[in-house]
């Protein structure tokens, strides 16, 4: 499948995050599985990009490279200017599970990545509270995660991401464990913080409409071994509000990243394809 | 009230007050029956040795080992303290040995592989059989029993608390990973306070197996504590003495548990609390 070419959203201005040719193999007892085959990618500074695929099709194992978790074993990635080998410090992330720790308020779940910084607590905390009072959670400061929902943890969460100022975003399926309304509200909470705290995203999802609600661009990522299939960018003005997605627009735009993936992953799955896509699927996600 | 109970969420919030009544019913049922039943058992107890004629030497009656303990509180005392030291030491030692073990078993996989194996099998040797040697290794004095009593109560430990650090979310460790924690770091204000839900019950395991440990001691070689107490009031068929032990060393139990609870509580307050 032809690479296509990647969009840069300010050109002439040199990318924020650069991903070339990075590839991922697992070696497993049976036979190397290829996570990544060959993924190539810029992100803007200010862009929201999403990674959109279904289970296993290697998106979030891109992000994790991203994030210096994973090495790549092969290509590149580039950060500010500066290969990606470690994590480091001017990255905010979230995954799918809130993750706070249970023992410890709101407030200082929020607070955490200041005390692992080492940075001074006390000039910290008034940003705290005010990203706790813009996800609605004043009054939840002081509560255990134990007493907040799904969606109140999530937005902890992404108060956490977002407490040291990190210059880049990398959020994994974050809203994928709460239920369909409270996810929307989520998708709607997230592009709010966004217009106040101007961040670089890059977002992995399955779900279609999100990808498209919340993104200035869409990454499709798909096939067996997984590569970049498509690279969209989504037409709607900001802010966005929820009545986009009742536009002819935002329906047919869905579509066409449906058709994509659906091709990418090949037509009625036959059966011995099938059988690999949950097999890699296992190993990857 | 059942039907109550079905109801939603919300109806659950509003009928908090009632739940709260509720709440505070079971509570004092929650007191009055274990107690209730308790008195009885002693009241039939009473009752039995009274009406039945039965031997004191077989069975002395409640009231009268409440008398002895009233009036002989100095000799019981005298032997409740170093029962009690002693098992207070072996615990402590047990708790180090079991954390430090667990540390090593979370943090070095060769270690893990190399002594996890060995040490359920250990466990699965019954222990008190080894108690004489311990005698023969150490002496007659505090020392066999302490470690004897270490030998038996550290293993809980080991497995509670290494349970208790392999339990820490891998979304955890990751975001800690994410935002370039050391390992230290990432032990010191995760991996432990995850842990110590883990590590108190293993401790509180631990602290019953070390007054056991103490007592067996005791009843081999001691010339004091309740374990020496009991065997030689035994041996004279002197039960009221040694029932009157028995009591004291429950309490001294009672005693030495509530403080690893109290410890508990403390640690929770203090992990919720420190901001710095």
């Amino acid at each position: 499948m032809p690479q296509p070419t990647n969009a840069t959203a300010a050109a002439g201005e040199s990318p924020l995050v650069s991903v070339s040719k990075v590839q991922k193999t697992y070696l497993t007892r049976q036979a190397p599985v290829h996570a990544v085959a060959s993924a190539s990618l810029d992100v803007a500074r200010g862009e929201f990009v999403s990674l959109l695929g279904p289970s296993g099709c290697g998106k979030s194992t891109l992000l994790m490279m991203i994030a210096g978790l994973e090495a790549p074993t092969g290509g590149l990635i580039t950060l500010a200017g500066s290969e990606v080998k470690k994590p480091r410090r001017d990255i905010g992330i979230i995954f799918q599970d809130a993750t706070l720790l249970p023992w410890k308020s709101a407030l200082d779940n929020v607070l955490f990545p200041i005390r692992i910084l080492k940075l001074p607590m006390e000039s910290y905390r008034q940003r705290a509270r005010d990203l706790l009072a813009m996800v609605g959670l004043t009054d939840f400061e002081n509560k255990k995660p134990s007493e907040l929902s799904g969606g109140m943890r999530q937005r902890v969460a992404i108060c956490r991401a977002l407490i040291h100022d990190p210059e880049i975003l990398l959020m994994d399926e974050p809203f994928s464990a709460l239920d369909a309304i409270t996810r929307d509200q989520m998708n709607v909470a997230l592009s709010e913080i966004l217009e106040t705290y101007k961040k670089t995203v890059i977002f992995v999802t399955h779900s279609i409409r999100e990808a498209a609600f919340l993104s200035d661009r869409v990454v499709v990522m798909g096939g067996r071994p997984s590569t970049i299939v498509l690279d969209m960018k989504m037409p709607f003005p900001r802010p966005r509000r929820f009545e986009i997605e009742e536009t002819a627009e935002f329906t047919s735009v869905c579509r066409k990243l449906r058709l994509t993936i659906e091709e990418a992953h090949g037509h009625p799955p036959a059966a011995s394809n099938a059988s690999s896509a949950s097999r890699g699927g296992g190993v990857i996600e | 009230m059942a039907t109550t109970g079905v109801g939603t969420e919300t109806g659950a919030v509003i009928a908090g007050s009632a739940a709260a009544d509720r709440g505070g019913l079971s509570n004092l049922r929650s007191i009055s029956l274990p107690l209730g039943l308790a008195f009885l058992v002693l009241a039939g107890w009473q009752l039995a040795v009274t009406i039945g004629h039965i031997a004191p030497v077989i069975l002395p009656s409640p009231i009268s080992i409440v008398r002895y303990i009233i009036d002989r509180y100095d000799i019981l005392l005298m032997h409740a303290i170093p029962t009690t030291l002693e098992s207070a030491v072996g615990f402590i030692l047990a708790t180090l040995l079991g954390v430090a073990l667990a540390i090593i078993i979370t943090y070095s996989k060769v270690a893990r592989e190399a002594l996890y194996p060995n040490l359920v099998f250990f466990q699965l040797i019954p222990k008190i059989a080894l108690a004489p040697l311990f005698i023969i290794w150490l002496g007659i004095g505090s020392q066999s029993r302490i470690a004897f009593s270490v030998f038996i109560a550290f293993f809980p430990v080991v497995i509670a608390t290494t349970a208790g650090f392999m339990s820490v979310d891998r979304s955890m460790l990751r975001l800690c990973r994410a935002l370039t924690a050391s390992e230290w770091q990432i032990f010191t204000s995760v991996r432990f306070p995850s842990a110590l839900p883990y590590i108190f019950s293993g401790m509180k395991i631990a602290i019953t197996l070390a007054i056991i440990g103490v007592i067996i001691g005791e009843f081999i070689t001691a010339q004091a504590g309740l374990g020496y107490l009991i065997i030689f009031a035994t041996a004279r068929a002197d039960t009221e003495v040694s029932m009157a032990a028995i009591v004291v060393l429950c309490v001294c139990g009672l005693l030495l548990y509530g403080i690893v609870a109290l410890g508990e509580w403390i640690a929770n307050k203090f992990y919720a609390a420190d901001t710095e």
